[in-house]
């Protein structure tokens, strides 16, 4: 359709009516979204806002339902790959970089579209690393074509990506969340480099959740909710607690994100005193009552992960105590599990459940203590145990014969969460509880949650969906960069004030 | 249970069963008692070997220095007897300590130095064939002394040979190992997953000692087995042993890639590898051809067992994998 010759549109990339739903649910509702040539565009919105789905609907990664994108004066096909995306000269940055290890700088930058030398097809390596290090002299990143990628920092692999994505000619480069990584200095640079690829007429797309950033570097802010187009801000309307606003907006009104919180009294099961692991947290002090449900909130790198895995003994610290019971504690795993701590890991295919085998072994991994005498173990008991948790969580379908991994999702994570359940335990850390995971399971899950802290158990929550960690905790501590910055115990507390505190916009405080 | 999957279960014991019966209508003489028992002498090393080398597969590894193991086992447990004149009983022990502890070397490589066992195991094949080529000068050393220790492989009880009886008891002892213990537990979730396994309790490194520890137990255990059997202490006498303890684990089901594995496959496996070497012999093959048979029969196995994509025409029930997805 659009035939029109856009090569003198202020216009690069214009999606209109974009909708996406995944198993009929809807992710994305008519949303318009548009960049100008050379701008640098916020895309901002929290979890589950749709962000990420836009930027594959974008790239062509996962196909669109309905609605149409232009893009530099063509239609954009409904589902392609990263690599053609890149050939129309759109890149993208992700969280978990692509390059190859093994492979120098020059062969990641060039992968696929090396040069060759006549004749025989071989690759000309003298012209690549040329190729290479004349990109990177042209925008003075400190780089070298010839380091191998596995030598590099973070931030430094970040640029190795932006000048893949320039060696393909790319008008357009979309970063997600490229800062979580980064130290603060790494952070400056990359502004640098952002601004600089604007002044040579590349659009930027810049997904983060630090408002602060946003308000630094954005020329525009297109701000979603709820897979719906809020409003795009213009360079004088933006400020970071308007923006937040934005973000949340009607959900102020709603009761499930503002509560009141109450602090638990009676003896801590859990005290953590200055805890450090330098270059991941500081100074981490809290107590966990008995029955208390704890939330840790925080972007992505502020080290909450990090703390809970140092207390259930998967990382060493460098400083700090630990009580159980007012006892001194030496974090162990095998140790905790003993002791009546349970974990259920942030990335459940990863680290929580095992795959190929079936429920009642993954059931029966973290009780192997109580289902066996002298190293023999029941296959009776571990069966009761299997069907224990099914019952406790409704895990469907009721087949202890099943292989994990042919789960949906929501029962993966209650399998996972089902192996603790059926211990006798003291606390349970939780990591992104409902990750992944459809509506009707969340709400189930969080019922259990609630159900095992009015049993007294105490859990420790980590999250990064705030209605979430609102609704379901007693008591907030929002880390940023390695620290807790802020404690929501008593009062009112609002999604808003919990990611002001994540973000970094204080303003003093009104609690 | 339905039928298919009872017949998905045993599979693999309907193959062994139609091989043999294939045979046995060509070769008369094949269903005879003494070219069974035959048969079942061939397979025994290998088959005692596969009982403890299993487990290196399960929780994700490799052990290529089984044949090596067993070589200087019989090295050694000659060189005690016959050269150091010390009695039977107490040389079978220290021999059996020395290969487990070799087993025990090669684990930790494995656990605390992160090297995958291939290499480690690789290493271990060809430093353990030097060695014993090392103590036994290279000769082919013949065992007539003491008979006692003969009668360990070449002996019979009730018409059985003493072999035979070795590999059940002790396929019977690893399956449990597998099947029911916290142990056996443990190896196949660090298989299955490290990470999970790890973060539920279990310890990876610890338990991927004992899996080479235990691969080495039953090498040494099949070495001395292998001495009595054939009368001799030999380096070269186990050699390439290790490609058939593969071949037999892939074939009775046991995942290369870690997590599953089955102690029955991996007898029912050897035993099929027999049945095969067998009928190649009673059809007089030359035996050139035979090592090419095996490799198609460990493609043939490869391709059924990990997830490989059968072409419709030979999707007959008996072959088809057991679906726990209902």
């Amino acid at each position: 359709m659009a035939t029109t010759n856009t090569q003198a549109s202020p216009i690069l990339l214009e999606c209109h009516n974009v909708t996406k739903s995944y198993s009929g649910v809807v992710v994305l509702k008519d949303v318009d979204f548009s960049l100008k040539r050379a701008e640098i565009h916020a895309l901002v919105g929290e979890n589950g806002a749709g962000k990420s789905t836009l930027i594959k609907v974008i790239t062509g990664v996962t196909p669109r339902d309905s609605g149409t994108i232009v893009f530099d004066g063509h239609d954009l096909p409904i589902e392609h790959t990263k690599s053609a995306a890149l050939d129309l000269g759109i890149g993208v940055i992700y969280q978990e970089l692509s390059l190859i290890n093994g492979l120098t700088v020059a062969q990641n930058i060039f992968l696929t579209r090396e040069p060759l030398l006549p004749g025989l097809g071989l690759i000309n390596y003298k012209k690549m690393n040329a190729d290479a290090q004349a990109l990177i002299d042209k925008y003075h990143f400190p780089l070298k074509a010839t380091s191998p990628i596995e030598t590099l920092s973070i931030a430094q692999r970040q640029l190795v990506e932006i000048l893949k994505a320039l060696s393909g000619n790319a008008k357009l480069i979309i970063m997600d969340e490229p800062t979580s990584t980064l130290t603060s200095s790494e952070t400056t640079l990359l502004f640098d480099i952002i601004r600089q690829l604007k002044a040579s007429g590349v659009t930027v797309v810049y997904i983060s959740h630090r408002m602060e950033e946003v308000y630094a570097l954005s020329d525009r802010v297109t701000v979603l909710r709820d897979g719906k187009l809020v409003t795009v801000l213009e360079k004088e309307q933006i400020s970071p607690a308007e923006i937040i606003r934005l973000m949340i907006g009607r959900k102020l009104t709603a009761d499930e994100t503002k509560r009141v919180m109450v602090r638990k009294g009676g003896e801590p099961v859990l005290e953590v005193k200055d805890l450090t692991s330098v270059g991941r947290f500081y100074g981490i002090s809290f107590a966990l009552a008995k029955g208390e449900i704890l939330g840790l909130a925080g972007l992505v790198g502020s080290g909450r992960t990090e703390v809970v895995r140092a207390i259930f003994g998967i990382d060493p610290y460098d400083k700090g105590d630990v009580y159980l019971n007012g006892k001194p504690y030496q974090p162990s795993v095998s140790r905790g599990i003993a002791s009546g701590f349970g974990m259920v890991p942030e990335d459940r295919r990863q680290q929580g459940i095992l795959a190929t085998i079936p429920m009642t072994r993954n059931i029966g991994i973290t009780n192997l203590d109580t289902i066996s005498k002298f190293s023999w173990v029941s296959e009776r008991k571990e069966m009761a145990l299997c069907h224990l948790g099914i019952d406790l969580l409704k895990i469907k379908p009721k087949n202890p014969d099943i292989n994990v991994g042919n789960l949906s999702g929501g029962n993966q994570q209650k399998v996972v969460v089902g192996k603790w359940l059926v211990r006798n335990l003291k606390v349970l850390i939780i990591d992104e509880p409902t990750a992944g995971i459809d509506i009707g399971a969340k709400d189930e899950l969080y019922e259990t949650i609630q159900r095992l802290a009015r049993e007294g158990i105490s859990v420790i929550c980590v999250s990064s969906d705030l209605p979430e960690l609102v609704r379901l905790t007693d008591r907030i501590i929002v880390l940023r960069e390695g620290r807790m910055v802020k404690e929501f115990a008593e009062g009112h507390v609002t999604e808003v004030d919990v990611l002001k505190a994540s973000s970094g916009i204080l303003e003093g405080g009104n609690q | 249970m339905t039928t298919k999957v009872f017949l998905a279960r045993f599979r693999l014991l309907f193959i062994v069963l139609a091989v043999g019966a294939v045979l046995a209508l060509i070769y008369p003489r094949f269903l005879t008692v003494s070219n069974l028992t035959n048969v079942l002498w061939s397979v025994c090393v290998i088959a005692i070997m596969c009982t403890g080398a299993i487990y290196t597969p399960i929780t994700g590894g490799i052990d290529l220095s089984v044949g090596s193991v067993a070589a200087i086992a019989s090295i050694v447990v000659n060189h005690l007897m016959n050269v150091m004149g010390v009695p039977m009983v107490p040389s079978l022990l220290i021999t059996l300590v020395i290969g487990t502890a070799i087993g025990l070397l090669n684990g930790v490589v494995v656990a605390k130095f992160r090297v995958h066992g291939f290499i480690v195991t690789m290493a271990a094949k060809t430093y353990l064939f030097g060695l014993a080529m090392l103590i036994s000068n290279g000769a082919m050393i013949g065992i007539y002394e003491p008979k006692a220790f003969l009668f360990i492989g070449t002996g019979r009880w009730l018409g059985i040979p003493v072999p035979v009886y070795i590999m059940l008891v002790i396929t019977v002892l690893s399956h449990l190992l597998l099947k029911n213990t916290v142990f056996g537990r443990q190896v196949i979730a660090v298989g299955a997953n490290d990470v999970t396994a790890k973060l539920s309790g279990v310890d990876p490194d610890r338990t991927r000692m004992a899996a080479y520890t235990i691969s080495a137990f039953t090498a040494t255990l099949a070495g001395i087995v292998l001495a009595s059997l054939t009368q001799q202490a030999y380096a070269v006498a186990a050699q390439g042993y290790e490609l058939n303890v593969i071949t037999a684990l892939v074939v009775g089901g046991t995942s290369l890639l870690g997590g599953s594995g089955s102690v029955f496959g991996a007898l029912l496996g050897a035993i099929l590898v027999g049945f095969i070497d067998n009928g190649l012999n009673l059809m007089n093959v030359p035996s050139a051809y035979h090592p090419i048979v095996t490799g198609l029969v460990i493609l043939g196995a490869l391709i059924l067992n990990t997830g490989g994509q059968m072409p419709k025409w030979l999707r007959l029930p008996v072959l088809r994998r057991a679906r726990t997805q209902s």
